[in-house]
């Protein structure tokens, strides 16, 4: 079971869904803060939720307000920064570019990309953290470092 | 962090260092706070700018160090840096997801004292304690002559805090006095704290005028306070806002301390205006600045003609007196055809002007902006009080006067008592502007140019800053009895201004600022930071006059012909000899 875990995040790593930053995290853990990452997903996979929905429907307003947008994603990004998600960054910076380059249409197609690639790794972290659970607490202080 | 510090009880500095981390994600928050435990600093989060300064204010030894992000959407994070830098004075570090360095400048700029970018990993968390030292070591330093200092190093820190700590305690006003605290009770310190000093237009200006005795380079905050002699105040606070004015001086000018004076209003309705969360009433003049809170924009007008700072002088306002006598000053009104520009500037009655002594009270300069743009303008102060019409900064390039008599005299507009504390330079400058444009047009009937031409208006204060004096349609009538000075209050900030602050006017002004006014009048605070900074003025007033003098030429020049002897006016703006002969109008 633990071996699976690791399994499982290793992939996530390999894949590039998550990077250092999520190391970084696993290590403030501890056992004053047993499931401090784990806290920090679900914090983040709200807040992101949030915005989502906001930038979504700055979209359909078909207004493109390129600023707002802009200020949405910077904020996306930060808190997908902090959390190590490592492709939603990507498109992050992708729409970004986007719309500072007032491109509509790539703005559209990228936002539809981040939501994938967020919703991906939703599934995925939440799979891992129902396996880590069950494995018990072992597993993350076993991580190798 | 050591697990051994972690007994130790909160002596060991940097453990246990108080922080209060402000950022709008959640995310990032939770992960900052864990971040910041594990350097075993005690952590207060919160995800609202407004909250966190409720809780900074509430006692501002409760935190040593701020971490706050640069994107919130209900404040932004620089303006919060400024807020806690002046009110608090506590090292602020910036976090942001921007590695623009466009971004980091402005956090430098803005007062911080270091800048990270997100996400932020732990090793920078672990060394920020040192910015808390560093100041704390920084005041000491400059207080005592470092007899606290000795450990500074950093293994020393627990030690060299502690022994800040123990000559913090000496201090009364340290603010920081976390170890202090954490050695004693809480309430020691908190007992001790001293409110934070409001810096009202008063205070400001003895703080000018020791600066200004001390000379500039050489004013030191315990000899200002010295100078200053007022209880309970104490050498930090002067060391603070001192260090403001310098800073809020080179932003406006970038090396003109001399417009000090000028600047003292601007200055301090910067300051208090800052951002708004200032409890210090902002002067309606101070709209100009305010809007400065960016103050470097805001400041434009002063230019560091010192010289009209010094309205208080005696001499000044003697001078002053002098050149409303000068009916000529009619003349200088004229710019009534600038002033029609100013809206309102026809409204001036300058009833008193018989000779066109405009500037008494006239009111004060436009806008800074204006007034900084014409600088040459000479202001002419008006005796006769000719309310100017504040003239609204569009004015400013329509006053090409060669006259430039500037009459400024910042009238307050609608209130003839009260000056509206505009910003005296802009009204000078746009004063001069106006004037200058006028020039031409040798003023038309004296009251009415007067009035005219300077509708600076000082704002009363609040209300309209920057407004166009011409509203206040000053009644030359009532002002000039009041003030037979030309106001002028030329806000020496703009170094046009020659607003020669009718040294008559400038008194009655300034009682009547206080009348009017009231403690928030920061507008007060511009007219008497006005009189503060007609320091300059009787220079000005020779400078003003001469070179304005277009179409006033004969009266003008006569007159100021002998302000030129004064004339320092060299400020530049005015550059006006004439200026003597505003003085003579008053």
């Amino acid at each position: 079971m633990q071996r699976q875990v690791a399994l499982i995040k290793q992939s996530l790593f390999d894949q590039g869904y998550l990077d250092e930053q999520f190391m970084e995290l696993e290590e403030l853990q501890d056992d004053a803060n047993p499931n401090f990452v784990e806290e920090v997903a679900t914090l983040y996979f709200k807040d992101s939720a949030r915005l989502i929905n906001n930038i979504e429907q700055a979209l359909e307003r078909g207004s493109f307000d390129f600023n707002r947008l802009d200020n949405y994603m910077h904020q996306f990004k930060g808190s997908s920064t902090s959390i190590g998600a490592s492709k939603v960054k990507t498109e992050c910076t992708m729409f970004r570019e986007y719309c500072r380059a007032g491109n509509a249409e790539g703005c559209l197609r990228t936002f539809k990309q981040l939501k994938k690639e967020h919703a991906t790794l939703r599934k995925k972290l939440e799979q891992y953290f129902q396996l880590a659970r069950q494995a018990g607490p072992k597993e993350i202080a076993r991580r190798p470092k | 962090m050591t697990v051994e510090q972690d007994c130790v009880a909160l002596d060991q500095f940097p453990v246990g260092m108080r922080v209060l981390a402000v950022d709008d994600d959640q995310t990032c928050l939770r992960i900052l706070e864990s971040l910041l435990h594990r350097c075993q600093y005690h952590v207060t989060t919160t995800n609202q700018a407004q909250k966190a300064l409720e809780l900074l204010r509430e006692n501002k030894n409760k935190f040593d160090l701020v971490i706050s992000d640069v994107d919130m959407p209900d404040m932004d994070g620089f303006k919060l840096l400024e807020l806690v830098g002046l009110e608090m004075d506590l090292p602020v570090i910036m976090l942001s997801a921007h590695s623009d360095p466009k971004y980091v400048m402005k956090g430098v700029t803005h007062g911080a004292c270091d800048y990270l970018l997100k996400p932020v990993r732990i090793e920078e968390l672990k060394n920020i304690w040192q910015h808390v030292v560093r100041s704390r070591f920084d005041k000491n330093r400059g207080s005592n002559n470092g007899d606290k200092k000795d450990g500074s190093g950093n293994e020393g820190v627990a030690n060299s805090d502690q022994n800040n700590g123990r000559a913090n305690r000496k201090r009364k006003d340290q603010y920081n006095e976390d170890e202090d605290e954490e050695r004693d009770d809480n309430d020691d310190p908190s007992s001790q704290k001293k409110p934070r000093v409001v810096w009202t237009v008063e205070l400001h200006k003895k703080f000018v005028a020791a600066v200004n005795q001390l000379g500039f380079e050489k004013a030191m905050p315990k000899k200002i306070l010295d100078l200053m002699n007022v209880e309970k105040l104490t050498r930090e606070n002067v060391a603070s806002h001192l260090q403001k004015f310098r800073l809020y001086l080179k932003r406006i000018s970038g090396n003109q301390q001399a417009i000090m004076a000028n600047s003292d209003l601007h200055f301090l309705q910067m300051s208090n205006g800052l951002d708004g969360f200032h409890h210090r009433p902002i002067p309606a003049g101070s709209g100009q600045f305010h809007g400065g809170a960016a103050a470097a924009a805001g400041m434009r007008p002063f230019p560091p003609n010192g010289i009209l700072g010094r309205l208080n002088t005696p001499s000044g306002i003697g001078g002053v007196r002098s050149l409303s006598s000068s009916p000529s000053s009619g003349m200088f009104l004229q710019n009534p055809t600038d002033l029609g520009k100013f809206h309102h500037v026809s409204s001036l009655p300058l009833n008193h002007i018989d000779g066109g002594n405009i500037l008494q009270g006239l009111p004060m300069p436009l806008e800074f902006d204006q007034l900084q743009t014409n600088n040459n303008k000479s202001i002419i102060p008006g005796n006769s009080m000719a309310a100017f019409p504040s003239f609204p900064s569009t004015q400013q390039s329509s006053l090409p006067n060669n006259n430039s008599h500037l009459v400024l005299q910042g009238h307050p507009q609608a209130s003839p008592s009260a000056f509206p504390g505009h910003q005296i330079n802009k009204r000078l400058e746009h004063w001069s502007n106006a004037v200058s444009s006028s020039s031409s047009t040798l003023p038309p009937p004296p009251a009415q140019n007067s009035n005219s031409i300077m509708s600076h208006q000082f704002d009363d204060g609040s209300s309209s800053y920057s407004i166009p004096f011409c509203d206040s349609t000053i009644p030359l009538a009532p002002a000039m009895d009041t003030n037979p000075r030309a106001f002028y209050r030329t806000t020496d900030l703009d170094s046009n201004a020659n607003v020669q602050p009718g040294g008559v006017y400038y008194d009655s002004l300034q009682m009547r600022q206080s009348g009017n006014y009231g403690p928030t009048t920061d507008a007060l605070l511009s007219s008497n930071a006005k009189e503060g900074f007609i320091v300059g003025q009787q220079k000005l007033q020779s400078g003003f006059m001469g070179a304005e003098a277009g179409s006033l030429d004969d009266i003008v020049n006569s007159t100021m012909k002998q302000e030129q002897s004064q004339g320092d006016l060299s400020e530049g703006d005015l550059g006006y000899g004439g200026f003597s002969s505003l003085r003579t109008c008053l």
